[in-house]
Parts: structure tokens; sequence; C-alpha cells
């Protein structure tokens, strides 16, 4: 009251306003909140200044741990110093550090790899089993006059694009899971390098699907896969759910020889899976002209009753002879066979051949082609398109009676 | 501080006081400006204009060919005859001009299964432009996947390096906003860096397949601008290469047909999808000169290159090549 008296207006309305003194305690918590909202500020721009994609992704790498057989803690250590140890050494022995198994759907499969040693993490000797490959595992291949040139790039199905860009879609469509790739470069030749993709699918369908799709009809097969050819500079071929490609940079010897190498360690170290290619497997192996198998996963022949069909082409008494198959339940493929039968009946001409071994034939005209078609069993077959429908017949038939497996 | 009177504060505590506040205002207007991201639109939010390119292509010259079809087997060669068709390179290239170069290098693939420009493609340009008198030439692509990768393992990054040029990588400082009234690309970000100082444009690209729009050339070649995630244009993927010949008037595009990936692009990865065209296409008018890659080089139906189409539809090129003042030459 007394200090309001002695600051009393000068006159008139006038008000003065005092301030009162600010203690010293007030003023360093006001410094300290302007330098936490500064920093806050800060960290916010550092953060969001980049749109990171996987920022949400699950860190899969993190299951690792869970996903070994755990045989003590010494192999652990072991196989982390070997990590650590592959990846900057030069390579001068010709030893193979297989890297982990990829995913393996059936329990068949993953015991087919289970001798393998396993140079991340994994175990080797007696008893020991595929690990599923997580996202993050490095592609580590050690063979002599080779060394990695970059580290292993990952991609998801979402952000392939970041890699193969346009071409993306087409392994999108046959459900891609993910790529691994990594470059090798030849020691001996500078500029000279092998490039690995590995590709994984949600099946070994799907894996073969893509296969199919991107094969080289001059390709040549190769001896150590089945599903494989090569080419001048690469090599191609599906293991399991991997379609893997092989790419040299040139066509000097020592390159396309480190390139076949890398292809061999790959077809042996990846884990066999042909669940799902069934069909494929019952495909007559006579006469049957080398990269000529696809894969058609739905609707063939027209058919909304045959899916998940192979089909090949076969030479045969001098004409080429185009052959499907599909593998389903006895009484599916009898079903379709019906259907398709009918079907036949309903817009051309059908005739019904004897059987021959038990399985039902029919040949049909249908839209200016010949097409002869059998059911046995859980298998549903025929050669469709053919111009002599009598050599299609033959075919057929010799195929039935076990004459041309 | 200095103790305040029990009349009020004193002159100097008031000048202190009032000088800080404005300090700090000051300082929050800097740190906010710094902050702000100007290439960052926000649809809907805020009007903005970005960069239009100037046009780089020079006036229509009715006395030589806008197009230029030659036959070769070695690059240089080719390039050579293609642009002495043309009325050779000092048409374009004037002394002392900052050239452009604008290869395809969006794969880490090898030069033998012509994904991306070829090495000797470059090498036989980049001679060129020189010898018109050009003072530099920068070489600028924004591939999605590592771009020193892309540019190492495609050979360019040697080219580079042995004819002095200036290879650019993309960095986040190198966009600038891109404002075009185009069908599908209105604003975007766009690796502006290389432009800043150049005055002549060539883009420089191959011939090939591809996976969405058919086919990848001249046109096309100009997607490697582009920033951000664009692979969401692959929806629209037609119409946005039908935006490139507005967003891009270059001073002169070159088609690399000596090697053409016929099948399983954009990547491709066997030799088998490669086949041997023996050709250089190089023109001013990017529609008519992939008009022809595709129907000679790809030897395919032009009907179904729709980007092509909706180009020449609104006037940014001519898809009918052979309405062009051509010359078609042997190397």
């Amino acid at each position: 009251m007394a200090l309001l008296q002695k600051n009393k207006p000068p006159g008139g309305n006038r008000h003065s306003f005092v301030r009162t003194p600010i203690p010293v305690s007030e003023n360093l918590i006001c410094v300290v909140l302007l330098v936490i909202i500064a920093a806050i500020g800060v960290a916010i721009f550092l953060k969001g200044r980049h749109f990171d994609p996987d920022r949400f992704n699950v860190k899969v790498s993190s299951l690792n741990s869970t996903s070994s057989s755990v045989v003590g803690k010494s192999q652990t250590i072991a196989a982390t110093t070997e990590i650590e140890s592959d990846s900057t050494k030069d390579s001068t022995k010709s030893q193979t550090t297989p890297p982990r198994p990829m995913p393996t759907e059936s329990p068949a499969a993953s015991t087919e790899t289970g001798g393998a040693t396993d140079g991340e993490g994994g175990v080797e000797g007696v008893g020991a089993r595929s690990t599923p490959m997580v996202k993050g595992e490095p592609l580590e291949i050690v063979l002599e006059g080779m060394k990695p040139m970059s580290p292993t790039e990952f991609y998801n199905a979402d952000n392939l694009y970041e890699k193969i860009d346009g071409r993306s879609p087409a392994y999108q469509n046959f459900h891609v899971q993910a790529l691994r790739c990594r470059t090798f470069a030849v020691t001996s030749l500078p500029g000279s390098f092998v490039d690995v993709y590995e590709y994984t699918f949600d099946s070994a369908v799907d894996a073969f699907g893509m296969f199919s799709l991107e094969r080289d009809p001059k390709g040549k097969p190769t001896d150590f896969i089945a599903d494989g050819y090569y080419g001048d500079m690469g090599w191609f071929f599906r293991r399991g759910l991997v379609y893997v490609q092989i790419i040299a940079s040139d066509q000097n010897l020592q390159t396309i020889t480190l390139a076949e190498a890398l292809a061999r360690n790959r077809a042996r170290e990846l884990p066999e899976n042909d669940h799902g290619l069934e069909g494929r497997l019952m495909l007559p192996t006579k006469g049957l002209i080398p990269q000529s198998v696809s894969f058609i996963p739905d609707n063939a022949q027209g058919q909304a009753e045959l899916r998940d069909v192979f089909v090949a082409a076969y030479s045969f008494d001098g004409e080429r002879i185009p052959f499907f198959i599909m593998a389903a339940k006895p009484d599916e493929a009898s079903r379709a066979w019906k259907l398709f039968h009918d079907f036949c009946m309903r817009f051309g001409k059908v005739e019904d051949l004897p059987d021959v071994k038990g399985s039902k034939i029919f040949s049909a005209q249908l839209f200016g082609k010949s097409k002869v078609v059998y059911v046995r069993g859980g298998e549903l077959g025929g050669v469709f398109d053919v111009s002599d429908v009598n050599k299609g017949q033959a075919f057929i038939e010799h195929y039935l009676r076990g004459e041309n497996k | 501080m200095a103790p305040i009177s029990q009349d009020g504060i004193t002159r100097r505590e008031f000048v202190t006081r009032v000088g800080a506040t404005a300090a700090l205002m000051a300082g929050s207007v800097i740190a906010a400006r710094s902050l702000w991201q100007p290439n960052h639109f926000v649809p809907g939010f805020e009007k903005q204009r970005g960069l239009q390119l100037p046009s780089y292509a020079l006036a229509l010259d009715k006395l030589l060919p806008s197009m230029a079809i030659a036959h070769g087997e070695a690059h240089e060669g080719t390039i050579r005859a293609a642009i002495g068709a043309l009325g050779g390179m000092g048409r374009f290239i004037k002394r002392g001009d900052v050239v452009m170069i604008k290869p395809n290098v969006a794969f880490d693939r090898p030069p033998a299964l012509a994904a991306t420009t070829h090495p000797d493609a470059l090498r036989a340009v980049a001679k060129l432009v020189f010898e018109a008198g050009a003072s530099k030439i920068i070489v600028a692509d924004n591939p999605i996947n590592s771009p020193a990768g892309c540019f190492l393992k495609s050979g360019l990054t040697a080219v580079a390096s042995e004819m002095n040029l200036e290879l650019m990588y993309p960095a986040l400082k190198h966009f600038s906003p891109l404002q075009l009234d185009g069908e599908i690309l209105k604003n975007w970000t766009f690796f502006h860096e290389p432009f800043k100082n150049a005055n002549k444009v060539i883009g420089l690209s191959p011939c090939k397949d591809h996976n969405l729009c058919h086919a990848s050339m001249t046109t096309k070649n100009w997607y490697g601008l582009l920033g951000g995630r664009r692979n969401q244009f692959h929806q629209h993927i037609h119409s946005i290469v039908s935006d490139f010949p507005l967003m891009m008037k270059p001073t002169l595009v070159i088609l690399d047909g000596i090697n053409v990936l016929m099948s399983n692009g954009p990547t491709g990865g066997r030799l088998s999808d490669v086949k041997r065209m023996s050709t250089i296409v190089a023109g001013t008018d990017m529609v008519a000169v992939d008009s022809y890659g595709y129907t000679h080089l790809l030897e395919r139906n032009l009907d179904e290159l729709t980007y092509l189409h909706k180009a020449t539809e609104r006037n940014l090129g001519n898809c009918n090549w052979k309405d062009s003042f051509y010359k078609e030459v042997q190397a």
C-alpha cells in the first residue's frame, strides 16, 4: 500500500506499472525450458527431414537368435566372429561359407540341408537344422578369385522397385517376398564382377512361374539343377522358393568361370522345396524340348477347373507336341476332366477313346484345334493344338502305357 | 540483472530488454526460415510456384533435318554420322556452352545387357560436344538404386573420368520443386542442380523394352530426373511419360539402337534379350525419334505405345516420324 501511494500517478488517470524483481531461479527455469523446447524442435527437424519407409517395419533380424538351434554360447560367438571376418577378408582359399538357408515350408525340405555348415550363426554337424533366412542376413560366399564388391542389399515386395524399378510389378504378380543381392568382384580382372540376385517367393510354384516367364528360349540346360539354364553371361535357375540370377559383367573366361562357380554354390546351398510342383515332376522326360516348360496358375485351356497346370513341348515322331498336366485330388481331377469333356462337346466334336490302363481319354476338335485329354487318379493331362490328332493320341497312349517316361 | 528501481525500470534496462526481445524474435524468424522446407508441397494447403525449366531447344531450321537415322557398327562412327546428317554438332553446341547430358543409368547393369546408356555412346557424344567447343559437360541421372553403383557398373564412371566430364550424383539439396501443367505431372520434386549452369541439354538413352510402358527410349529417359517416390506414377505411366516432352525441351536427343534390349526390360539380364540393330537415331523431336525406335528398332506396332500418341495429340511432338524432315545415312 505504501508502495502504491509512493508511485501515485503524476496526474490524471495515468497508472504506473511496477515490475517486481524476477528471482534468479525463475530466470534459470525459463532458460532451461527454452533450451528444452529448442532441443525438441531441432530433434523433430532432424528426425522428420527424411521419411524412412522402413520405420515401422518389423525388425525380423531381432528374431535371429530364436530362429536357429541353440547349441551353446560358444557356437554363437564363433559364428558372429566369422561374419565379421568373412566380410572383410580377401578370399584366397576355395572355401564355401554357406548362407543361412531360405525359408522353407515343408519339414522335409528343412531337414534335407541339415548337414550343411552355416557360417552365420547356424550350426554344423550331426543334427543341425536349416534355419529360416531373415531379413538382413548377408550373402556371404567365399570362392577363390573373387571378393565382395559391395554389401548385401535387401529389398521386400514394397520397395523392390528401388532395385529393379519398372520390372518389379512383374515379380509382384508372382508374390515376390524378398530380394537379396550382392556383387562380387573378380580379383584378377579389374572392372569385372558378378551379380548374384536371389528373389524369394511365397511358394515354389510362384518362383517357378517367374522363372518361366523370364526364361530364355535359347538358354542351355544346366547339369546341376532341373529348373535352370545358362546363357552367354549368366545362370538362371529356381531352387526351392528362390529364383536365382547370376549375371556376369562380361564374357571373359575368368568372369564366366566364377559366375558358374557361384551358380553351383547357390544351387547347392539353397534348400530344396518343390511343394506345389508335383505336376512339374510328373512331366515325362523322354522327348522333352529343353526350356519349354512353363506354368499356368489358373484357367488353363480356358477351363476354370484347370489350375496349377504345367505345360511342356515334346518332340514325338517328328512332331512338336504341346502337353499339359495337372496334379489334384482324384475326385477333383475326375470332375475337371468331365467338365472339360462337356465343354468340348458343347463347342466342338468329341470322340471318346478306349481306356488305357484304366485312364479315361477323349479327343476333341475345338475351334479348329485338336486335343487329346486323359485322367487317371489325381492326374489330368493331355495334348493340345496338335495338327495331327493321331500323333497326339499316340503320344498320350505311349505315355499312359509308361513307354515315354 | 540490473536492479529495478521502485519507480519502474531504468532506461538502460528497458533498452536491454527490448533489444533482447527483438533479438529473440529475429532469431525465431531466422530459425523458422531455415527450418521451412520450400521444396515441400502440401496440396490444398499452400499455393506455391515451382520451377519451370527453360527451353533448351534451338529454333526450327527448315533447311536442315530434324531427325537423322544412321546405320553402323561402332558407336562413335554411327553417332558421328547421325549428328553429321543433322548438320553437325556445331548446329547445336556453341563455343563455351555448358552441356548437360542425361544418360539412362537406372540400373547397376553391365553395358553388354543394354539396360543402360552404353559407355561408348557417352564417349562419342562427349567427344563431339567438346569438338564443337563446349566448355564443360555435366552428366547426371537420378537412379533409384545407388547412383555410384549404377554409374560404376554401367561403365559411365570410367568414361567420365577419361573424358573429364562432371559426374553429378543426386543429393537431397539438388532437388527443387517443379511446376508443370501436365496431365499427371503438376508439382513434383526434380533433380534441378545439373541444369543450373547448363545452357544446352542432350538426352542420350538406350532403346529398350519396358515391362510397364512397352518401351523406354528418349522420352521415358527424363523420368530419371524426378525425385521422391516416383514409382507411384507407374499406375499412370503413359500419362506421365507423355508429360515429359512438356517438361523438357532438350537441345538434342540421341537414341542408341546399336544394341537393343528387346525383352525382359527395363532391367534385362540376359544377352539373349539383346538384339544388335546397329542404328543410332538423333533428332530434336523426341516423339518422332521414339516412334522410329519403337517401330524399327523394337520392331513393334506403334498403335500400342499410348504415350507417344498422347504427346502427339497435345502437340508435344509428332509420332508420325515420316512427316518430319529426316535423313538416313550409313556410317
